[in-house]
């Protein structure tokens, strides 16, 4: 990982008698980085405390080598869209990003200029003169992220952007986040509860549960922490009983289970590695015609299940 | 603190703030407001007898600047900051890289400028009336002048009290109510020293100097001194705000 842009040590943070995050400790590296968990886990808290408006119980954070809270001057460098609405809907998008620019201590020409270029950024510069009032989900997200992003800042911190999308508009806002890193050279730091719509976006992610960082790293390098968790694989053919029986007799099967139609086997493996190498010998000793093979622990959402022992 | 940042952020505050005030639905209200007053100053104008400028200047005190003012300042000051965290719109604040004091001083600049608007609708309206059945005179477009100054000072400070209050407060609609109805009316109503410790007494001092009729010319006290407390308290009440909105954690 390069140098990290933001580094969190042991941090806690909790509402009362609620923990939002519990003994959270992560560092994450530039370009884009996803933040995953089921809600409530914790991940719109993280980044109330990147921006500093709210500040850790215990622990050290550091965003671009500074504490965020009590510093609003760093925030020229960090951009926030939260998963929440907060648009002023009577406003145009114009008029919104005006706003934000004269917030973020713009004026004149440079702001017309910011305010053209992140229109152009988030294609949304044919509506921008229209009623906020009137957008759809998808171009209140597009208008959300302009407004993060009219200080041109290093860092974006986009909160659950794809919530409420369409699909189209879903697949639109991934290839836009993905853009604003590779064309325009921001860090990014996207949260959602979607595994599959993070890994889209990126190969790097930090899993959170319970208010705490249950791994992180390339999700290849998740995986690999898979490796001494069972699996489960569906064999689907003819023949599969004999298969059942010498697959019972290996040490890395936990248990088999046969359909009543006997086409469709599912077996629990200890140690997936093991199984896959051994598939062959199988199939000739035993003789099995094997159409399909597929694992149900294979896409992220199963790392992550592991992971948090659900 | 960048202080060319700040200030073009205190004037984007100011201009969009202002402009969230006066569009929001309780403009409504301040109509309701103004007819009602309108009508009793009307209705009472027509019925009275007597002197004018005392008629007027009663009206005026008891109506806009004893009851209106701090039940205006209350509904605007103390939901103000309050509904932008309910809403979340406060987050375009809160994200921006201008000092959180300075948002708090936008905040309240802005209310006053909407709060003054307002007050001086109403009592225009009222003044209005009453004087254009009553007859306008010179000393009646005086009265105008000092009362329109009077509600404006008001203003200045009830809103330095209510801002802070929705900035402390999950619920500053009770503790406002009380205030306005229990301190600065029943207390404030009462004789001796305890009634002038209220925000309404000294600006009745100060309007004292200013106008020569009705029941305020009545009120006792220095001018100077009643100025400089209200002065002290809405500093205190500015720089106290600005500090816990700048301390405030906002979940």
């Amino acid at each position: 990982m390069s140098a990290p842009i933001v580094t969190a040590r042991g941090i806690s943070k909790w509402y009362g008698n609620v923990i939002g995050l519990n003994n959270f400790s992560i560092e994450i590296g530039k370009g884009v980085t996803g933040i995953v968990g089921p809600n409530g886990s914790g991940k719109s808290t993280f980044f109330k405390l990147l921006i500093g408006t709210i500040k850790a119980n215990v622990g050290e954070l550091k965003v671009m080598g500074q504490n965020p809270w009590g510093n609003p001057e760093q925030l020229r460098n960090i951009g926030f869209c939260p998963d929440y609405e907060y648009l002023p809907l009577d406003l145009s998008g114009q008029d919104f990003l005006r706003m934000m620019g004269g917030l973020h201590g713009l004026r004149g020409q440079i702001l017309r200029e910011r305010t053209a270029e992140v229109l152009r950024k988030v294609d949304m510069a044919g509506a921008a003169q229209r009623n906020m009032a009137g957008y759809s989900k998808g171009m209140k997200q597009r208008m959300k992220i302009a407004g993060s992003l009219i200080d041109n800042p290093q860092l974006l911190l986009l909160d659950e952007p794809l919530t409420g999308t369409d699909p189209m508009g879903r697949r639109e806002l991934i290839d836009m986040v993905k853009a604003l890193n590779r064309e325009f050279g921001h860090d990014v730091i996207v949260s959602s509860h979607v595994l599959h719509e993070v890994e889209r976006m990126t190969h790097d992610v930090a899993l959170i549960y319970k208010g705490r960082a249950v791994a992180s790293g390339s999700i290849s390098e998740i995986r690999g922490l898979m490796s001494n968790h069972p699996h489960h694989i569906v064999l689907q053919g003819d023949g599969l009983v004999p298969l059942a029986k010498s697959l019972l007799d290996r040490p890395f099967t936990a248990s088999v289970q046969l359909a009543y139609d006997r086409k469709l086997l599912t077996v629990e493996v200890l140690r997936p590695d093991e199984f896959f190498d051994a598939v062959p010998e199988l199939i000739r000793e035993t003789g099995c015609l094997l159409e399909s093979m597929r694992s149900l622990d294979d896409d992220l959402e199963s790392v992550f299940k592991y992971l948090a022992g659900w | 603190m960048d202080l060319s940042l700040n200030t073009i952020c205190l004037r984007t505050m100011i201009n969009f703030s202002t402009r969230k005030l006066l569009l929001n639905r309780r403009w409504m209200m301040v109509v309701l407001v103004s007819v009602f007053v309108a009508l009793i100053m009307g209705y009472v104008a027509i019925q009275q007898n007597t002197d004018p400028l005392e008629g007027g200047s009663f009206l005026l005190n008891t109506l806009v600047l004893t009851f209106l003012l701090p039940i205006m300042a209350l509904i605007y000051g103390a939901s103000m900051i309050r509904n932008d965290i309910d809403d979340r719109s406060i987050t375009s604040i809160v994200t921006s890289p201008m000092d959180r004091r300075v948002g708090y001083l936008g905040y309240y600049l802005a209310l006053v400028v909407v709060l003054s608007l307002m007050l001086l609708v109403i009592g225009v309206v009222g003044w209005a009336s009453f004087y254009l059945i009553q007859g306008v005179e010179r000393e009646a477009i005086d009265l105008l002048l000092a009362y329109s100054l009077l509600l404006v000072i008001g203003g200045v400070v009830y809103s330095s009290l209510f801002l802070v209050m929705g900035v402390v407060l999950r619920q500053p609609i009770y503790l406002g109510l009380l205030y306005a109805f229990v301190w600065e009316a029943l207390v404030g109503s009462l004789p001796g020293a305890i009634g002038q410790l209220t925000i309404i007494h000294n600006l009745k001092v100060i309007g004292a100097d200013l106008i020569h009729h009705g029941s305020i010319a009545e009120t006792s006290g220095d001018p100077v001194t009643a100025a400089l407390v209200l002065a002290g308290v809405t500093v205190l009440l500015i720089a106290l705000g600005a500090l816990a909105f700048k301390e405030k954690e906002l979940p």
